[in-house]
């Protein structure tokens, strides 16, 4: 994608999330915070599922522990926007170390160690009662404010998580960052040997993966003002974000905000007309788009234009 | 002294239903390279068929037991046929992403037709005492089932012709279709022993466990922990692994109480996946 | 650019048509000429079989509310809409959910869901925008310590429930001097296992064994091994009626049995009988309410027996405390409208706030920390797989018996 093509519709695309409330009611402002917030979810799992093409299933493990981190840090004193900080430095150090072990294993094994992370997350969390509050969850401090004041507040910072998100991709794509990823998704074994560090790239990746989702699900803490570790650890969440992205398409800059936001409002039209079967439908979509759309909501460029640049 | 032993018990017994649980699951993974989503829901829709057969015709599991393998085989031979193997090839990605959606379908329907509610079949066959151990006999017969099933599974892995070619397509693939074997009828068959053994732990499952949507999720994170344990696409290595599991526990059960009985499983999953990707038992070239 | 703009004017028409179909919804919705009542409820999930109970008192209150003209505010009779959503048993889910019904439909009250840590999230976004909030399904104390002003719930503390069962048990059998428990790592269930240790403690019992269990066990075998070598003269276990379920079975096939066995809330639920049959037979338990109490008072239902005697015909099943407690959560509402006079949000809650009434539920009078003041709960306990009232003594139509062996 050209560069001018690409920023504009970055920019078109984040001022309509922004200027939500200007058209929309609370409830629409909501669901333009959850987009964002979806939005940044699926574009930090691109970094490491799309460039890298390791089938990580850790997002609901970075999103749960950046709430209970954050929950945590605001529990104690810590002032909020402070609390998120350090809710996303410290669990990217996490996804660092844990990437260092975890990224030596490849294909299905690292899918299921990926997946094991966010069941041995919820697990610690819900017996570390001590500290986490266990079973009972944890509530934090009610931000203050009307909730129309709080509402574009909360949606502001998700969307500055967002566009960090995508800024970092565009950075990372141009960079010998992203395309030593590429080379890792290509061959690995070739990629190290034309000098590319895997390890050292891989960890980034991982890492990138993960500091957007822990300040995802510290503000998301914040927001909703309870958490506890079923909802916040939920392995429905991990793979809904995979599905984005793959809606979206995978490996592209805008592809899997595109798929957060495409899913994010086909869900609310299912959920809000079909309340007996909206699971199954959602189902339906995912295996249709597996074999109608196995590129993505943007391969529909190129095959609806022929000839056009891809 | 007796406790020891009575852990001892309980961890084998729960092994053996942990093993006839993942084996399906992991000859599926082993032979067609696909994480099958779907194992957990499998199983629930096995026990449901058994529970509803048992609670309005009277149906006994053991009778329903071929009934229900039979169906659950030309489900999953169907799914595979029709839907799976045109993506087989595809990364790891896009067939687990099609069998979570097809997942997402089989438990909504499951849930609006037979509800949420946990549905028990009530034998209640009583327990034997040997010594200080107590056996509860439906759990007995289970285990045996489950170890029957899963030996048979061997059998026929090893003694026939079909398993032979399902052997030969997970070592080679293109060497089997040189071979003149059609793998895509090959896979169909292998995915349909994969239902079919979930169904049949289903039939098992509801003798002893209350069978509910609520579940499935918690089923197949025991059939990824066995695999992992065990070793990928073999018998032996559900087995070895099902065993693992169900001894490891219950010991860390009894000795640091229930809140870590599930940290422990997972934990020696992901020790063993980085230490020994390849299994307990399992067969080089499969991490 | 020719790409670049169907892109982009794909990606346009993606929003905007969800942001028009959010922008109609909002229009449709200024006229207010009814009461709204918002539920987010489980309708599918987990705790489906939960929501649909909710679901069904609440339609039969709405039903006879507007049969009979609606309810009074001031000088007119306004009939009552209850609108309700479906939230999977996801708690993300249900707080965007209650969001949408303050929002999109502009409802004057909120429903909770079914069980602790929901009632809490929906809680908070109900604080939030200043609508009241009933919860008929949350009696731990922890939800209703947050200094929430909105949040209001009908069933009783869960503490008094483990004093009095001990005091009532060991009256019954003095010889009881140990107690083993096992709980499920939830608001409830833990707050419970918690709750009845410390009573225990208190009144001279020793505790054999105490462990919570993560949600998600599918097998008790090791827990239950333990417990039975501590050889205590009382059970006690916590957990939703599928763990419950599961535990009676291993405990029948493992032999771990005790004088006295105590599953909560698993006999108030006709899912736990109906599940183990027989085995059903002796437990006991606390609940919140039962349908062979006869209460009278104001409302749709004047007597216990009236509502039973619907709901009978209705469902063909009996009213379990859920049924009951919800189809109160009503009248609460009811009863605000009546006194206000006007639909003023300050002086709404104010009004809940003062609640002083009798329903066929009981007395519903809410305490500083908006939860139902402390009354007497019933135990029961499972006799020829019925359920049987044991105490208090103006309900008690069975005396205690000892687990069958």
């Amino acid at each position: 994608m050209k560069p001018l093509p690409l920023y504009a519709s970055l920019v078109v695309g984040l001022a309509i999330l922004a200027a939500a409330p200007l058209y929309g009611d609370n409830y629409v402002v909501r669901t333009a915070a959850i987009v964002a917030m979806y939005g940044a979810l699926a574009t930090s799992w691109n970094f490491i599922g799309g460039f890298t093409g390791y089938p990580s299933f850790s997002t609901a493990a970075f999103f749960g522990l950046g709430a209970y981190v954050g929950a945590l840090c605001q529990r104690s004193g810590v002032p909020m926007v402070v609390a998120w900080a350090i809710a996303s430095v410290a669990v990217a150090a996490f996804a660092a170390l844990l990437g260092g072990i975890l990224l030596r294993l490849r294909g299905h094994y690292f899918a299921i160690g990926s997946i094991a992370v966010v069941e041995l997350c919820r697990l610690i969390v819900s017996s570390w009662s001590s500290l986490t509050g266990g079973g009972d969850g944890l509530n934090l401090p009610l931000v203050q404010g009307t909730p129309e004041d709080l509402m574009r507040f909360f949606l502001m910072v998700m969307l500055v998580i967002l566009a960090a998100s995508l800024l970092v991709t565009i950075l990372v794509d141009r960079s010998r960052l992203g395309f030593g990823l590429r080379c890792i998704h290509q061959n690995e074994d070739a990629a190290a040997m034309v000098g590319v560090n895997t390890t050292a790239y891989k960890v980034a990746a991982y890492t990138l993966s993960a500091v957007f989702c822990a300040a995802a699900g510290a503000t998301y803490a914040s927001w909703t003002g309870y958490i506890d570790p079923t909802d916040s650890f939920q392995i429905v969440l991990t793979v809904k974000v995979v599905v984005m992205a793959l809606l979206g398409g995978a490996g592209t800059i805008l592809g899997p905000a595109i798929g957060a936001a495409a899913f994010v409002l086909l869900e609310e039209v299912f959920w809000a007309n079909f309340i007996d079967w909206n699971r199954a439908i959602l189902g339906l979509v995912i295996v249709v788009l597996i074999f109608f759309l196995p590129g993505g909501l943007l391969s529909l460029r190129r095959r609806l234009m022929p000839g056009g640049a891809a | 002294m007796a406790i020891y032993l009575q852990t001892l018990v309980n961890g084998l017994m729960l092994g053996a239903l942990y093993a006839c649980l993942a084996v399906g699951f992991s000859l599926v993974w082993g032979v067609l390279n696909v994480i099958n989503m779907l194992h957990g829901s499998f199983i629930i829709l096995g026990g449901y068929l058994t529970y509803f057969a048992w609670h309005a015709y009277g149906i006994h599991p053991v009778i329903m037991l071929p009934v229900v393998a039979a169906l659950m085989f030309a489900l999953g031979f169907a799914l595979q046929r029709g839907l799976i193997n045109k993506v087989v090839s595809a990364p790891v990605l896009t067939t687990l992403t099609l069998t979570f959606g097809l997942d997402m379908i089989l438990y909504n329907a499951m849930t609006y037709f037979f509800t949420a509610t946990p549905r028990r079949i009530t034998l209640d066959l009583g327990a034997i005492s040997l010594g200080p151990i107590t056996l509860p006999v439906d759990r007995l017969l289970g285990t045996g089932l489950a170890l029957l099933l899963t030996l048979l599974l061997y059998a026929v892995m090893r003694g026939s012709s079909i398993g032979r070619a399902i052997v030969a397509v997970r070592m080679d693939r293109m060497a089997a279709e040189l071979m003149g074997i059609r793998t895509d009828r090959i896979y169909a068959i292998t995915f349909g022993i994969g239902a079919l053994m979930a169904g049949a732990a289903g039939v098992v499952f509801a003798t002893i466990f209350p069978i509910t949507t609520n579940v499935t999720g918690i089923w197949l994170g025991k059939a990824f922990v066995v695999c992992v344990v065990g070793g990928l696409g073999s018998v032996p290595g559900a087995l070895v692994g099902g065993l693992v599991l169900g001894l490891v526990e219950s010991f860390a059960g009894h000795w640091f109480g229930p809140q870590q009985a599930m940290t422990a499983g997972f934990l020696l999953m992901l020790v063993l996946l980085l230490t020994r990707p390849t299994g307990l038992v399992g067969v080089k070239g499969y991490e | 650019m020719s790409d670049m703009g169907l892109l982009r004017s794909a990606r346009l028409a993606l929003l905007a048509g969800g942001l028009a179909a959010g922008l109609l919804a909002a229009g449709a919705a200024k006229a207010q000429e009814v009461i709204k009542i918002g539920a987010p409820l489980a309708l599918t999930g987990g705790l489906a079989d939960e929501g649909k109970k909710q679901d069904i008192v609440w339609k039969m209150w709405v039903e006879k509310v507007n049969a009979a003209g609606g309810l009074q505010v001031g000088d007119k009779k306004m009939k009552v809409e209850l609108i309700e959503y479906d939230y999977q048993s996801e708690g993300q889910r249900a707080s965007q959910l209650a969001e949408k019904l303050i929002n999109d439909d502009k409802v004057q009250f909120l429903f909770a869901p079914f069980g602790s840590g929901h009632t809490k999230i929906v809680a908070g976004v109900g604080e939030r925008y200043q609508i009241p909030t009933i919860a008929c399904v949350a009696s731990s104390e922890s939800v209703f310590d947050q200094t929430f002003k909105h949040l209001f719930g009908t069933l009783s503390p869960n503490g008094g429930m483990t004093t009095a069962m001990v005091k009532l048990f060991k009256e019954k059998y003095p010889e009881t001097k140990t107690i083993a428990v096992l709980g499920r790592d939830d608001v409830f269930p833990k707050s419970m296992a918690e709750g009845i240790a410390k009573a225990a403690e208190a009144q001279g019992l020793t505790v054999a064994y105490k462990e919570l269990y993560p949600v998600g066990t599918m097998d008790h075998a090791a827990a239950l091994s333990s417990i039975k070598a501590t050889k205590p003269d009382w059970i006690y276990i916590t957990g939703y009626t599928q763990d419950l379920i599961l535990a009676r079975k291993q405990m029948q096939d493992l032999g771990v049995t005790a004088p006295i066995v105590t599953m909560v809330t698993g006999p108030s639920y006709k899912e736990f009988t109906e599940g183990l049959g027989k085995l059903a037979n002796g437990i006991t338990s606390s609940s919140w309410w039962h349908h062979a109490t006869s209460y009278t008072g104001e409302g749709v239902w004047p007597t216990t027996a009236a509502f039973y005697e619907e709901f009978k015909a209705k469902t063909g099943g009996d009213p379990d405390y859920v049924h009951g407690s919800c189809a109160a959560a009503g009248e609460v509402i009811a009863d605000a409208l009546e006194r206000t006079g006007s639909l003023d949000k300050a002086k709404l809650r104010d009004a809940i706030a003062a609640t002083d009434i009798q329903t066929f539920y009981g007395p519903i009078k809410f305490g500083p920390n908006g939860m139902n003041l402390p009354r007497e709960l019933p135990i029961i306990q499972v006799q020829d797989e019925t359920i049987k009232v044991l105490a208090p003594a103006a309900i008690k139509n069975a005396d205690m018996i000892a687990m069958p062996k």
